[in-house]
């Protein structure tokens, strides 16, 4: 476990290095805070939920800068081959990996609890609904990560990683614009595997057992799918 | 130490190594030579288990590479071709992640480290961050994260490469001063280093050993009729012009 956190460790001290993280920060603040003043100028009510649905349409765009050089940059500059013939799971190293990220997206997501706050002082809104608005965002975004994880281990190409994690992304994104010519079976499916209705049940105060068990299952089989493609891109 | 027993390695269609079996005793300093491409570096990559053979067998202090990987890993120190460094880490920094991966116990990482700085010497630069560091620097950075953890068999590709003279001996004396503690393996294309620190050597050309002898036996088995003994490098391009005589043929 300390060396999962090793990795983790080194990976957050990359991000603080690196300017990509820092610009990544101040976009992300910039636009929320954009977007948080002009929902609640039009909207006039004391609630996130559309702040929440603009954080996510963010976060598809963003997230996939935070994760493409996780494991392509590794494979570009050999540092792979070390951390491949240290004595270190192969598993720990994506643990490791996504621990660091999943820190530095929390980060994010706590400088904006202070819209909360905002809201808080200014009206009386409903505190159980914000608190699982964030969760699912939390969630949401840990899900998006896992995806970036996953492609940038695909290759040694940041650009290639991060234009297949947007890929990805829209899919799952979009995927509700299909469900309009679809019917039967195969819309409840279409609608299930895209992100639109899971976030939005949680920004209206539901925590339902579909949702956390779609978040938490892609997350899981995002990083077992790297795990494995580590290790067959050196079983070849 | 090392068994490698019919070791064969595809890539593709490619076949870059072609049963390879040797073995190697605790405490010898053994020398891979071979011209770019033979397989030295493939070889190298199987005994750390970073590649898997296509077949064949390799049992490192008797754990198998393929199967017990992680074991194996434990008992090595390895330095790829490109030493493999953060560059937006500082020196120290880097050494102290490799510490801990490494399973140096926390208690000596720092004694530890600030060993591997002196032995290679790069304690003035422990603060600088690596992407600023010149090639010689790197490159002992590389050796120092590959002992890091006293590792009972050290395996380098090409060590000496981008060091300046001075700091081509310390780095010799380095792997010196090793000799029947630990067992090394090393790969370069300086064959008067070789001639210096290694017991044996075994020369590879297109994936197959071509030989496998103590040095002094392959530096005699070459010398002439007048009794001169052969330099290492005329054992080896003779070796090689053998070859491309007998290809043309």
């Amino acid at each position: 476990m300390n060396k999962v956190f090793a990795i983790a460790k080194k990976e957050l001290t990359a991000y603080f290095k690196s300017p990509i993280a820092y610009i990544v920060l101040i976009l992300t603040i910039s636009v929320f805070n954009v977007f948080f003043y002009m929902i609640i100028d039009q909207n006039r009510e004391a609630s996130l939920r559309d702040v929440f649905k603009v954080m996510e349409f963010m976060f598809v765009f963003l997230i996939p800068l935070l994760t493409m050089k996780i494991f392509s940059e590794e494979k570009l500059t050999g540092t792979i081959e070390f951390l491949m013939t240290s004595p270190i799971t192969n598993t720990a190293i994506v643990l490791g990996k996504y621990l660091g990220s999943l820190i530095f997206f929390t980060l994010i997501i706590i400088m904006t609890v202070t819209y909360y706050f905002i809201i808080e002082y200014f009206g009386q809104p409903d505190r159980a609904s914000i608190l699982t608005g964030f969760l699912g965002i939390w969630l949401e975004g840990s899900f998006f990560l896992a995806i970036g994880i996953l492609t940038s281990s695909w290759t040694r190409n940041q650009i290639i990683a991060a234009i297949s994690s947007y890929a990805i992304l829209f899919l799952l994104y979009f995927s509700i614009s299909f469900t309009n010519s679809l019917s039967g079976p195969m819309e409840a499916v279409i609608r299930y595997a895209g992100t639109w209705s899971h976030l939005g049940n949680f920004t209206v105060g539901l925590i339902t057992i579909a949702d956390v068990v779609y978040y938490l299952s892609g997350i899981i089989f995002c990083l077992i799918l790297t795990r494995f493609g580590i290790e067959n891109r050196l079983w070849r | 130490m090392i068994l490698a027993q019919n070791v064969t390695k595809y890539f593709g269609r490619f076949q870059a190594l072609k049963d390879v079996s040797f073995e190697i005793k605790k405490g010898e300093i053994v020398g891979f030579l071979g011209r770019n491409g033979a397989g030295k570096t493939t070889l190298m990559r199987i005994l750390t288990s970073y590649l898997p053979a296509s077949s064949g067998k390799v049992v490192i202090g008797g754990d198998d590479v393929e199967k017990n990987s992680l074991a194996i890993r434990k008992k090595i120190g390895y330095l790829p071709e490109t030493p493999p460094l953060y560059s937006n880490m500082t020196v120290s920094d880097y050494l102290k992640f490799a510490a801990e991966i490494k399973d140096v116990p926390a208690r000596g990482r720092r004694n530890r480290i600030n060993e591997v700085l002196e032995e290679c010497n790069i304690g003035e630069v422990r603060d600088k961050t690596i992407g600023v560091l010149s090639r010689g620097y790197k490159q002992r950075v590389g050796i120092a994260q590959a002992i890091i953890n006293k590792p009972e068999l050290l395996i380098l590709d090409e060590p000496t490469s981008g060091l300046d003279p001075i700091q081509n001996l310390q780095i010799r004396k380095l792997i010196k001063s090793l000799e029947y503690e630990r067992t090394v393996i090393l790969s370069t294309h300086i064959l008067s280093e070789i001639e210096q620190i290694a017991h044996r050597v075994l020369i590879i050309r297109s994936g197959q050993i071509i030989v496998d002898k103590s040095l002094d036996m392959l530096l005699k088995d070459y010398s002439d009729d007048q009794c001169a003994e052969s330099t290492l490098e005329e054992v080896f391009v003779k070796l090689h012009s053998e070859t491309s005589e007998e290809n043309n043929e």
